[in-house]
């Protein structure tokens, strides 16, 4: 019976084993082998009338394409309306306000409102309080960075703002999804 | 895992005409279509590297390495990306087998090919993962 416990010994996977013919293999790193701080951060980047700005990748769960929204009487800005997301009620709010781009919402919920421009689009961001989602212009893409790409605010109110990142196109404001919502 | 500290599950698999298995916990996830990117002076059984989810991991093509012959015809070829310590690997197999759990009284040790530690009552042959990889890592270059 030993010579099984050898087998399944060697047989099952254990987390510290090494493998002589693998180790030599320059680009077979996994994660955890890089040094720590550097690992690639995603960032999902939109547009807000003519500036760029983005979120971490991993709090959006989904983008979707623009549509009339269900009207909340007397709802207060930033507040735009709500989304029946199969089944789920989702609050979706105007960053644009928040970062003051602009002074008032654009008319996105209720009978008299227009059709979206076919940019436009939904994310949908995870908070401590559910699904929300957040009206952006339009959706650019997932853009890796390192943290150290990352320009961070000096110290005193950062206003919800990660960071600054300087991309071929131009600067792009990392802003905090859950700041944009309050 | 299993609860079972004498039994094993495994995740089985045919290359040629045998099945093979390997420990469950390894398997991180099986790829249906994988086009690995070549890599220049690697050994005959190292098809390339992939990237998976931002890793470079090396497809190591299974039917190089064990006995040849024809899988069912209804196995459908995957790449199983597996862990051999902290590293990883892609197996190029010929069709997957399931997961079987068997207990220690239903395993057979002894290789009767290179590369695998035993058999169980219904001949699915153990591999030794890293016995297999480590030994052929004196090709055109160390390593993989």
């Amino acid at each position: 019976m030993s010579t099984v416990d050898a087998l399944l010994a060697q047989f099952r996977y254990r987390p510290d084993e090494e493998c002589a013919g693998l180790a030599e293999f320059p680009t077979s790193s996994v994660e955890a082998d890089r040094p720590p701080g550097m690992e690639e951060q995603q960032l999902l980047t939109f547009g807000l009338g003519g500036s760029e700005y983005a979120v971490a990748l991993g709090t959006v769960t989904e983008i979707l394409r623009a549509r009339a929204l269900t009207e909340i009487p007397r709802a207060r800005p930033p507040l735009l309306g709500v989304l029946n997301l199969r089944g789920t009620i989702t609050p979706v709010y105007d960053p644009s306000l928040r970062l003051q781009l602009a002074s008032t919402a654009p008319p996105c919920a209720g009978p008299d409102c227009e059709r979206p421009p076919r940019p436009a689009r939904i994310l949908v961001v995870r908070t401590a309080l559910g699904p929300a989602g957040l009206w952006v212009d339009r959706v650019r893409g997932v853009q890796r960075v390192r943290p150290a790409a990352l320009e961070r605010p000096h110290s005193g109110p950062t206003g919800g703002v990660v960071g600054v990142l300087q991309t071929a196109e131009g600067t792009c404001t990392v802003v905090d999804p859950e700041w944009l919502l309050r | 895992m299993s609860s079972d500290p004498e039994g094993v599950d495994v995740c089985a698999f045919w290359v040629g005409e045998a099945v093979y298995g390997i420990d469950v916990a390894r398997v991180d996830e099986i790829l249906p279509r994988v086009v690995p990117l070549p890599v220049s002076d690697a050994p005959a059984h190292v098809e390339g590297v992939v990237h998976v989810h931002g890793t470079a991991v090396p497809i190591v093509d299974l039917r190089r390495l064990l006995p040849a012959g024809n899988p069912p015809r209804t196995a459908k070829p995957k790449v199983i990306l597996a862990r051999i310590g902290r590293r990883r690997v892609g197996l190029r197999v010929d069709g997957m087998a399931g997961v079987r759990r068997y207990t220690a009284a239903e395993i057979r040790p002894g290789a009767t090919v290179p590369g695998v530690l035993g058999e169980t009552g219904d001949e699915c042959r153990l591999l030794d993962l890293q016995g297999l990889l480590a030994n052929r890592s004196a090709g055109p270059r160390a390593g993989l």
